[in-house]
């Protein structure tokens, strides 16, 4: 389907009140699960200090007010960026979720930035050899990944890397950084070590990123491979292409400038979905598995301590990185189709 | 030719006919046998998944030690305690001292349970919501619409969390976490199937004769536009058991001590280094099981969908 | 002399689950700026003949017989080769011209990736090439190169595609359906460039079309096609005033020719499809003329009166 403009601008209006909708969903959720919410949002506290906390958590929540005076206070307290206090760690919601995020972000991004070009390529390969040994290997890999659980096939990796005497575990060598005077400066380690040519920490880093980068890559790898597969096989049959072969154009012309670059829209929708998909993996594997800090971490974290706040926390920073990542595909989609003028 | 006899449109007989259409069915028994005839993977699926479910049947004979297999802990457990595999253990004991594959094979009803639940009242609900929005228009089709998009953006982990934090753990958790999440998809596919139904003839023709159109609808909707969906809940079979599991790996879901493969691995991971079988085994579980139900789904999908698309062509 | 196309008993088909023959055997001449149309209902391969002098038959093709073009074997058994041939020697006029040009590319772009990878021409030699051809069609060069294909008109982007075509030197030009797709003002337009350029460079032209009558009035030569096989072949005059097989004669008695007052008949009946083993002549079914002979299998080609048929009724 072709993009306009008209569509961007619509898509950008849904997503933000779909982006109110879950706002006014964690809340309802707070409200109208058993229990009581002032009790929820303090964090079932005990002891001496809870009926306190309790009363506060009250106040904060504005529980004596209509509903719709409560809904309407939340989501402004949440589009200013006020949070709340983490229950775990004694900060500001917002703050903890900002930090952790680029942690993931880091990751993820590694891991597209490698797993995306490789899979595209090797789609393209096995659309071009289809039926051969080489398209039966690919896309049985494909399949099998896609059914493989991150978690534990990063089990299995960290396994591998612990028996062959070079385990990695955590983001960043705390002892090395203090050492060395590493200063985290915009919550990406990896580009803050080269910004203060710290090149000892930036090994190390990059060393601890690797692993478990190559895991959460792994399902968009398989998946990549498949799509760019599928959609270059179909685009192969086009009209346009057709002709173009028989009007003489080289193999490798058709094969880039014809039928891969049909493919290309897709493509983009697509690889944004599973790239918010990711993020998801990223969580799971990350501090469970690897001991990371990223927002894997404040979600075992939420658990452990009922920390509502941190938790409603993570599901809007979570949602709100899904509607971005899916409304910017779309924007990339649309300027890149030259049917668009935007 | 010459010009009819009667142009009264005896509209209880057209409604019979539409009826007698619907009745006729889209033979997914013959789905099935066509692709288990052209199809290897169909068959490599379809026997995973058989022999899973006969696991799962069975597996009270099967355990060794069915009690460990339901979480309870035996009496002399505290001499077992994280056992590498062995004869009496096949796949060695848990941090409480149970035997891991009887855990793991009545780790199969629990997976089975889960997803079926999942997809089945997904299904029934995205269903119904599709065809509503489709039929009633208007507001409830935004409002509708709305819902779909709303819960479509929102990954099944942090509702599970925020469940989690509210109803405490249990099965309801992470069922409750993966329904909210998964019915929009087969709302959507719904309403994009019905709306072009709606505008048929036929549906006012019934709607005119008294009968309720949105019962057709449901009804033409299940007939036609469930092979591909139900095709793709198949495969959304093992997609839930992925996610599922790796909510109640998070321990999201259920409770530590549950048969349930996630849930054995969360209590491995910290061991992991030391006695890895812990972990290891209940994910290659995970792992067939996705992949059996994954390969039934794909080969179906391939069927239904037009044979066109087995010819390529490349022009070099 | 050397004839512009020349087929030997050529096959054409595709592996199912055994292999179904489209084409069953055709062997034809087509001399150097002649104008050959190959008529037949849909279903008969007459356009799989003609994607096969294009060279755009799919892989999962299997040949049998001869191809020659220009002198040039590019189908003998199951091997294909079409090195050198497409766009250089034989060029396509697809069907549905305006849909051949790739959305996401320039004109401009397109007429250099084109020209330049049949003949290594840089950008400027390329685009001068182009605004000849587009001028030959009625099109200002400057109001149309630098534009993308959706944003020309229908007409125009039929225009550009044709252009396109002829813009590679090709000495054959082979026409899907011309008739068809086109433009009602285009195709009578289309069809004169077409006829002039063979009078002017000596273009062979090959058209594929379901429609007689327009190959009468155009062609020197038509081959009627059914079911795979050509069942006769000769000089246009003639096919259409003194038909000699029963599908042709079929053919004619069904479409108004101006200047001959006779009754339109109608027939019924369909070719047999392609993967289903005919025993007899391929046109048993439908034939009005049929004798025991016909029965038995299908006729091979005889000259008859400077035509060729496939007809037990001439043996």
């Amino acid at each position: 389907m072709p993009v306009s403009l008209n569509y961007i601008v619509k898509r950008l209006f849904w997503s933000i009140l779909v982006l109110i909708g879950v706002i006014v969903f964690s809340y309802l959720v707070i409200i109208l699960s058993p229990g009581d919410p002032a009790t929820k949002w303090a964090g079932n506290p005990r002891g001496v200090n809870a009926t306190l906390a309790i009363e506060a958590a009250r106040r904060e929540l504005g529980l004596d007010k209509p509903l719709h005076i409560q809904v309407f206070e939340f989501l402004v307290k949440v589009f200013t960026g006020n949070l709340g206090t983490s229950i775990a760690y004694k900060q500001p919601v917002f703050t903890i979720l900002y930090s952790n995020l680029a942690a993931t972000l880091e990751l993820l991004f590694c891991s597209y930035v490698i797993v995306l070009p490789i899979g595209i390529f090797l789609g393209v390969y096995s659309a071009l050899h289809r039926d051969e040994l080489i398209d039966d290997v690919l896309q049985t890999f494909g399949t099998v990944t896609a059914n493989t659980p991150a978690f534990w096939l990063a089990a299995i990796v960290f396994l591998m890397l612990v028996s062959s005497g070079h385990p990695v575990y955590g983001r960043i060598d705390t002892r090395l950084a203090l050492e060395t005077g590493f200063q985290p400066m915009t919550g990406l380690y990896l580009l803050d070590s080269v910004l203060q040519g710290n090149m000892v920490v930036f090994v190390d880093v990059l060393i601890k990123l690797i692993p478990p980068a190559l895991i959460v890559g792994v399902y968009p790898l398989g998946l990549s491979i498949r799509l760019s597969r599928t959609l270059m096989a179909e685009s192969l049959t086009e009209d346009f292409v057709r002709a173009a072969v028989a009007w003489g154009v080289r193999k490798r012309r058709i094969i880039w400038k014809y039928a891969f670059r049909a493919s290309i829209p897709p493509l983009v929708q697509v690889s944004g979905l599973a790239f918010a998909y990711s993020l998801i993996d990223a969580m799971v594997v990350e501090y469970a598995v690897f001991g990371r800090e990223g927002l894997g971490r404040l979600l075992v974290d939420a658990l452990n301590y009922s920390d509502f706040k941190l938790a409603i926390g993570l599901l809007i920073i979570v949602t709100v990185f899904y509607l971005v990542i899916n409304t910017l595909a779309d924007l990339i989609q649309a300027l890149i189709d030259p049917r668009v003028r935007l | 030719m010459q010009g009819s006899s009667s142009d009264k449109l005896d509209i209880s007989v057209a409604v019979r006919n539409v009826q007698k259409t619907l009745r006729s069915g889209t033979g997914i028994i013959a789905l099935i046998i066509r692709t288990w005839r052209r199809s290897h993977r169909f068959k490599i699926g379809l026997l995973i998944s058989l022999f899973i479910v006969i696991i799962g049947v069975l597996a009270p004979f099967l355990a060794p030690y069915p009690r460990d297999g339901l979480g309870y802990v035996p009496e002399d457990a505290l001499l077992k305690i994280r056992l590498p595999p062995s004869q009496e253990h096949l796949f060695g004991t848990d941090t409480r001292g149970r035997d891991i594959f009887s855990r793991v094979v009545f780790g199969v009803r629990s997976a089975l349970l889960q997803i079926f639940l999942v997809v089945s009242s997904s299904l029934l609900i995205g269903l119904f919501m599709g065809v509503l929005a489709a039929y009633y228009k208007g507001i409830v089709e935004t409002v509708i619409n709305y819902l779909i998009e709303l819960f479509m953006s929102i990954p099944a982990i942090v509702i599970a969390l925020a469940l989690r934090l509210v109803l405490g753990s249990g099965l309801l958790t992470v069922v409750l976490a993966l329904i909210i999440t998964w019915w929009s998809w087969y709302g959507r596919v719904t309403y994009i199937y019905s709306r072009s139904i709606v505008e048929m003839d036929y549906v006012l023709l019934a709607k005119l004769s008294g009968v309720s159109g949105l019962k057709i609808i449901l009804r033409h909707v299940v007939r036609n536009a469930s092979p591909p969906v139900l095709v793709q809940a198949v495969t959304d079979l093992g997609s839930v058991l992925l996610e599922a599991s790796a909510i109640n790996f998070l321990g999201l879901g259920l409770p530590p001590d549950s048969p349930e493969w996630g849930v054995i691995m969360q209590e491995g991971i910290q061991y992991l280094s030391i006695s890895p079988w812990i972990s290891v085994f209940p994910g290659v579980f995970i792992l067939v099981t996705a992949l059996g139900f994954s390969l039934i789904g794909d080969s179906l999908r391939e069927e239904v969908d037009p044979k066109l698309r087995r010819r390529w062509r490349l022009w070099f | 002399m050397v004839l512009a196309v020349k087929a030997e008993n050529l096959k054409i088909g595709y592996e199912d689950e055994e292999i179904v023959w489209a084409v069953k055997g055709v062997s034809f001449k087509v001399e150097v700026a002649e104008i050959f149309c190959l008529v037949g209902e849909s279903g008969c391969g007459k356009s799989t003949t003609g994607n096969a002098i294009v060279g755009i038959l799919p892989p999962y093709s299997i040949t049998d017989g001869v191809l020659r073009v220009f002198g040039k074997t590019v189908i003998e058994g199951n091997k294909r080769d079409y090195t050198g041939v497409r766009g250089r020697v034989v060029s396509y006029v697809p069907q549905n011209p305006g849909s051949s040009l790739n959305p996401y590319l320039t004109v401009e772009e397109q007429f250099y990736y084109v020209l330049n990878s049949v003949y290594g021409w840089g950008r400027r030699k390329a685009l001068e090439e182009a605004a000849k051809y587009l001028k030959m069609v009625d099109l200002d060069p400057g109001r149309v190169m630098d534009y993308y294909p959706h944003e020309l008109s229908g007409g125009m982007q039929q225009r550009t595609a044709i252009a396109l075509a002829l813009s590679t030197g090709a000495k054959i030009i082979v026409a899907d359906e011309p008739t068809s797709a086109l433009d009602a003002h285009l195709r009578l337009g289309l069809i004169r460039l077409l006829t002039r350029l063979r009078d002017t460079i000596k273009l062979t032209l090959i058209f594929i079309t379901h429609d007689l009558l327009s190959a009468g009035k155009i062609c020197d030569k038509i081959a009627i096609m059914y079911s795979g096989r050509i069942l006769e072949l000769g000089p246009s005059g003639k096919i259409l005033t003194e038909p000699l097989h029963p599908y042709t004669e079929m053919l004619v008695d069904a479409v108004p020719i101006l200047g001959v007052l006779k009754p339109l008949k109608a027939y019924g009946g369909e070719p047999p499809p392609p993967n289903v083993e005919v025993k007899g002549c391929l046109f048993l079914d439908r034939c009005p003329k049929k004798f025991e002979k016909c029965y038995q299998s299908h006729p091979s080609p005889e000259e008859v009166h400077e035509r060729i048929v496939e007809c037990w009724r001439y043996v």
